[in-house]
């Protein structure tokens, strides 16, 4: 059981990861019906760039996190400006290939600056209580409160269940800028142009919105989110030219999940692609081999050791299969319209 | 009855005819480019033997070995074979696929387990190799029967990722970490192992060569009028009596039966697999070759083939001098042409639709 509440607390961090990224896909899609495969590369670039800052000019960590912000937005722009823009009138077709084509570029233009190593925020430059501490070491306890003791780094509710500050910044982070961008969308101006837009891009620009100028805004908005969540993963895990790819993906099925082009769908479908992931990844192996030994097939799962690291080996995979369930059953998601020009 | 005896002066002009057709095929320059490539082993040992007359002299040519440019030419070969085989998907049936190699995965599985495990022979195996290919382009192609524009493309891309993943983790089935296959034994013929390079390159060559009639064939059938009907309008097709479901799905079987005899060739030639062959990024390289070219004409698919397939060569030899993170500069300048050319020649570089 404690295993589970620690899973529980992994997935719900993975999620607001996976939401923030998430809804970059989801609000271009909803204007501009493109799968902005880039979007993935935008959420690494952020990594990569608040890392530069933090490690080369030692710059504080926040700080990073509002330049990356600000860069990715401004490639995002760019790439909208550069790439799609021209294409706005082309087939669909056209501009998801321009799509791909831009997030191989990308990629493997971090490649060359960064090298293909993963690597990772060094600890000096995080702050005291983000960092890891060695679990040999005996946790010191600053004060108890309910029987959870408050350490240096993590919050411990039990002996094998903590949450560490770092992911609970990540999950406070999230809400808030979920709840920003739910406030912006619904109550500002710009935010009514945006719906304007997504209803329908012709009639809005024949009301006078500047439509370009709107989706412009969209991808800033959107690579900002990313850049944010690049910084989480780079902290948490680490970070290499191919996390935009892996992480972009879960995050776009993630947005599948949820229908895309609706916002709300896109944060509540990356809480479950969290969960999914950390789950699955936890559990599947005593699934299947409870399974082999229920058919009666438990010697020769032994013998040939079948999933004895599917946890590990099937994890990325586990969005690849939630997103083609979903595409294939229910393509408008959990919470899209069922409208019949989506699919 | 008689005439049959004497030729008559009809018969006499038919064979005039014929004489002056054949030698007008002669002259076309279809004829010579095809007996050009034929000769490339050739000309690659004439190279080889200048290049030796100049070392004797004790002068160095700066160019590669012939062995070397032969052994590159099968592999545009392959790229041409892929290209093709997407082609049909791709440009006839006007559907994005973005995970292709998970055919060339099957049909190099197939045939690298079965040659390297079971000792079947490379004849046997090829037959094998397409109708598993075709198999599974029909498993992938049932479910997503009605789905087009991205998400068609969303979920062949997860379709081909999962294979990947399942034969880098399927210990028990591949028996090596990584989908490594190892020593797969070369075809034969009559107990003669093809171990030569100029011996693979008129493998091959004849392999592209039935693939690029039967898809030129198919092209100008009812079948490829069809495809092109239900590219250019699925329910408009399908109220013209087009049975969409049953020509997609052939689509999707042929298509893949080709990617799967690219990877069985594939799997012999290199002598080794492994799960690193088959990763996202390949899929991407033979769909940028069949758009540079042009989606839905074979020509363009040869041509976007040999570009890029020896492109990538020539980039890859180059890179290994810079550090080796230089070496994903080749899939930057792939992602910079996929984004010129939907910028400026959309419809690629031989545009035959109307």
């Amino acid at each position: 059981m404690e295993q589970f509440f620690q899973q529980l607390i992994n997935g719900l961090v993975l999620g607001g990861i996976y939401a923030l990224i998430a809804v970059g896909y989801t609000m271009v899609y909803g204007i501009i019906q493109l799968i902005n495969f880039a979007h993935g590369e935008i959420f690494m670039l952020g990594a990569y760039i608040a890392f530069t800052l933090v490690t080369f000019f030692p710059l504080p960590i926040w700080v990073a996190i509002l330049v990356g912000m600000l860069f990715c937005a401004g490639v995002g722009m760019l790439m909208d400006y550069v790439a799609y823009r021209p294409l706005r009138n082309a087939p669909r077709l056209s501009a998801l290939i321009t799509a791909i084509g831009v997030s191989i570029g990308l990629q493997n233009l971090v490649r060359m600056i960064w090298g293909a190593k993963p690597q990772t925020f060094s600890e000096e430059s995080l702050p005291a209580f983000f960092r890891q501490v060695s679990p040999l070491v005996e946790p010191t306890s600053f004060f108890s409160f309910l029987g959870s003791s408050f350490t240096e780094n993590a919050i411990q509710f039990t002996e094998n269940v903590s949450l560490a500050y770092l992911d609970l910044t990540i999950i406070i982070l999230a809400i808030i800028l979920m709840v920003g961008l739910n406030r912006l969308v619904t109550l500002t101006k710009i935010g009514k142009a945006m719906r304007a837009c997504a209803q329908n891009r012709v009639a809005a620009n024949l009301m006078g919105i500047k439509t370009n100028k709107v989706i412009a805004i969209t991808f800033a908005i959107g690579s900002a989110l990313g850049a944010v969540a690049g910084v989480m993963v780079g902290v948490r895990e680490n970070i290499n030219p191919l996390m935009g790819f892996h992480k972009g993906v879960a995050a776009f099925a993630a947005a599948v999940l949820g229908g895309i082009g609706n916002i709300t769908g896109a944060m509540v479908g990356g809480l479950l692609m969290g969960l999914a992931e950390v789950f699955g990844a936890g559990y599947i192996d005593s699934l299947i081999g409870l399974f082999f030994h229920i058919i009666g097939l438990g010697e020769f799962y032994e013998a040939e050791k079948i999933s004895h690291s599917y946890g590990s080996g099937y994890r990325i995979a586990i969005s690849y299969i939630v997103m083609i369930i979903v595409i294939l059953i229910r393509p408008t998601g959990l919470f899209g319209k069922s409208s019949a020009h989506r699919a | 009855m008689e005439n049959n005896e004497t030729p008559t002066k009809e018969n006499r002009d038919e064979m005039k005819d014929i004489v002056t057709r054949v030698v007008d095929v002669a002259k076309s320059k279809n004829l010579i480019f095809i007996i050009l490539v034929c000769a490339i082993p050739l000309l690659t040992m004439a190279m080889d033997g200048i290049s030796n007359i100049f070392r004797n002299w004790n002068i160095f040519l700066p160019i590669p070995s012939g062995d070397y440019i032969l052994y590159i030419t099968v592999q545009v070969c392959v790229y041409i074979l892929l290209a093709v085989g997407l082609n049909i998907v791709c440009g006839y049936a006007g559907l994005l696929d973005l995970g292709y190699v998970a055919f060339y995965l099957v049909g190099g599985y197939t045939a690298g387990l079965l040659m390297r495990h079971l000792g079947v022979p490379y004849w046997f195996i090829l037959p094998i190799a397409i109708l598993n290919g075709a198999l599974w382009g029909l498993i992938r192609g049932a479910p997503t029967l009605r789905l087009t524009g991205d998400y068609f493309a969303i979920v062949t891309f997860g379709f081909a990722e999962v294979l990947f993943r399942v034969v880098k983790n399927e210990i028990w089935l591949i028996r090596d970490i990584n989908g490594f296959v190892k020593d797969i034994p070369r075809a034969s013929i009559f107990g003669l192992e093809l171990n030569q390079n100029w011996q693979h390159f008129y493998h091959i060559l004849i392999l592209t060569g039935i693939v690029i009639f039967v898809s030129h064939r198919l092209q100008h059938s009812r079948i490829g009028r069809a495809w092109i009907a239900i590219r250019e309008d699925e329910q408009a097709a399908g109220s013209m009596g087009i049975n969409v479901s049953r020509y997609k799905s052939l689509a999707f079987a042929i298509s893949a039966a080709i990617g799967a005899l690219g990877g069985a060739f594939l799997a012999q030639f290199y002598g080794t697999l492994s799960a690193k062959t088959f990763e996202f990024w390949e899929s991407i390289l033979i769909l940028c070759m069949v758009i540079l070219g042009g989606k839905g004409s074979i020509k363009g698919a040869i041509l976007g083939a040999v570009i890029i397939g020896s492109l990538s060569e020539v980039l890859r030899e180059i890179l290994l001098r810079f550090p080796p993170d230089y070496a994903g500069a080749r899939y930057l300048i792939f992602g910079i042409i996929l984004v010129l050319l939907m910028r400026f020649r959309p419809a690629g570089l031989i545009f035959k639709r109307t």
